[in-house]
């Protein structure tokens, strides 16, 4: 039985008014798929068929379970014995023998007494030192089995004997706005609910309210409306606030996820400044990260952001670690994880032959360090 | 059947070249058949700006579950099955969305879920679009399924998993909901 033959059954007057309904229904406006819509779906299937979801497909009564193939783990073993020797190699830093990654062991190892990590002493400038140990706290904390949460508690006592009374962690204009969103970000994902941290998140959130633009954004100086950089990590750091409940991060998340939605552009770019004709890779990652996960609660944002992820480039030719985190970050929001793979062998790769970062003067090993552990898998 | 031309393959000969050969080809295909249908049905269960994304998480799980597709099965069952879970999933996570929503203070900024503006052309389909909107879950599906779709009751019954005699009380309703909510009784409309 179908529809027609249903109303057939119906009183002749009402069958009639029905089927008129039912014309009017079909006849609504129809909306069409976007043109990229096929590409996506298929860039996600061969995703899929790169990188299968375990346990999706059925089990079968008649048919044997897979069995694995030897020859893939023999290469997948041989691949990270590989990966582990090249990372070693490239920073030349003794590993702790209990670490898995050797980068994230090479960063335990290099905290300081006091807590933090000092890029001075790694080639790097010593007035983003609150900025790199949270980068590098925020690394530790990745390890799936937490080998380092004596490390990241102590980076937090750090971070909070950083900041200075007007809560924010010390610098002017640049160095001001990067040690405020990542230590501010760091505190708020990485330290306990009480305590002195606390206090120090709560002043940190009440400097971002105060500091925050008009529009929504934030930048290296009052009076300008947003830079894409600084309000990302600052979005980052307020959704991780307000998640633990620190209810003045709410109005600043919401007002700075709305400048961020505005700085994505119809073309899938983002540029530093909001209008601007420019177009940075690394910027549009981080921005479609922050909307797909800071965004997650507000309709719309998250599509916004893996919208953001298909114009992105996986294969680069320079080395730059914050571009490709940013992007790492970006292709796993969006479930690509083919393409946030591809971003690391890239990254391994520029590593290998001796690629200049074009921010390692100012970060020193510990930057490039810090967010390749936080780009690994 | 290999032999004729992929565009000449009807959707479950397509949907077999993607279970034994996982042939992209003919999967890439029925993304092209189905796309939008898919789109309208996410659309008038009231997604706003996250349509597409359903649209490609549908076919993602119907790349995944390719293997459980049986020659016996008509394919918009199977297509459509899979995509009332992708909605029972957006529902559940809308629900968990709510709550956190909820945890942030009311603001009187801009709303992220402003309504989307209307695309119907004239009152009467703006009319018909927002009585379709407030009919429940259960009646709207029907007429997804069995008035936007065209599929036959059998199948509207497999993928809402209700007797056919459930579905032909739901669409009764469910039409009946709408003449009236449209003033159709009174006489408002010819």
């Amino acid at each position: 039985m179908n529809l027609y033959a249903h109303l057939s059954e119906l009183p002749a007057a009402e069958a009639t008014a029905f089927r008129a309904l039912v014309t009017r229904l079909r006849a609504q406006p129809q909306h069409e798929p976007s043109p990229l819509l096929t590409s996506r779906i298929m860039a996600a299937v061969a995703a899929e068929r790169a990188h299968p979801t375990p346990n999706v497909q059925p089990e079968t009564r008649n048919q044997k379970p897979e069995t694995r193939n030897p020859k893939l783990w023999y290469w997948a073993a041989a691949g990270l014995a590989a990966c582990l020797l090249a990372v070693l190699t490239l920073f030349d830093r003794p590993a702790a023998s209990t670490a898995a990654d050797p980068t994230t062991a090479w960063l335990a190892a290099n905290q300081e007494a006091d807590g933090s990590w000092q890029p001075a002493r790694h080639g790097g400038d010593s007035a983003y030192r609150p900025a790199l140990t949270a980068l590098a706290a925020l690394a530790l904390a990745r390890d799936p089995a937490d080998r380092f949460s004596t490390n990241v508690q102590r980076a937090c006592d750090a971070l909070t004997a950083l900041q200075t009374p007007d809560g924010t962690f010390g610098g002017t204009g640049r160095v001001r706005a990067y040690n405020h969103a990542l230590a501010t970000y760091a505190l708020a994902t990485l330290a306990p609910q009480d305590g002195p941290a606390a206090v120090a998140l709560e002043r940190a959130v009440a400097y971002s309210r105060a500091n925050q633009s008009v529009e929504g954004g934030w930048d290296y100086e009052p009076g300008s409306e947003g830079n894409a950089a600084v309000t990302s990590w600052q979005v980052q750091a307020l959704a991780a606030a307000a998640t633990k409940g620190i209810s003045q991060a709410n109005i600043p998340l919401r007002k700075g996820l709305i400048w961020l939605r505005g700085a994505a552009r119809d073309d899938g770019g983002v540029a530093y400044h909001r209008g601007s004709p420019g177009r940075s890779e690394g910027l549009a990652a981080l921005t479609a990260h922050t909307l797909m996960t800071s965004g997650q609660a507000f309709e719309g944002l998250p599509a916004i952001g893996r919208r953001l992820t298909v114009n992105l480039t996986a294969e680069d030719s320079t080395a730059d670690c914050y571009r490709d985190c940013a992007k790492v970050m970006a292709f796993e929001s969006a479930g690509d994880t083919a393409r946030a793979e591809t971003v690391r062998d890239g990254m391994q790769l520029r590593r290998q032959a001796g690629s200049q970062d074009p921010w390692e003067p100012i970060g020193g090993t510990l930057y490039t360090c810090a967010f390749t552990a936080l780009a690994h898998k | 059947m290999d032999s004729a031309p992929l565009e000449q393959l009807d959707d479950a000969d397509l949907m077999l070249r993607v279970r034994s050969q996982d042939d992209e080809a003919a999967f890439a295909l029925l993304v092209s058949r189905h796309q939008k249908s898919l789109l309208n049905f996410f659309i008038r269960s009231g997604v706003q700006y996250d349509s597409e994304d359903l649209v490609q998480q549908t076919f993602l799980r119907l790349y995944r579950y390719r293997q459980r597709y049986v020659a016996s099965a008509k394919f918009t069952t199977f297509l459509f099955l899979l995509a009332r879970q992708v909605w029972i999933d957006e529902l559940r996570r809308r629900q968990r969305r709510q709550r956190l929503a909820e945890s942030l203070a009311a603001e009187p900024y801009e709303e992220f879920a402003a309504p989307a503006a209307p695309s119907a052309g004239v009152e009467g389909d703006l009319d018909l679009a927002r009585a379709l909107a407030t009919l429940s879950e259960g009646l709207r599906q029907v007429i997804e399924l069995a008035v936007y779709q065209d599929l036959p009751y059998a199948e509207v019954a497999e993928i809402l998993k209700i007797p056919v005699g459930t579905v032909k009380s739901r669409m009764f309703n469910a039409l009946a909901k709408l003449r009236e909510m449209l003033g159709e009784k009174r006489g408002d409309t010819p």
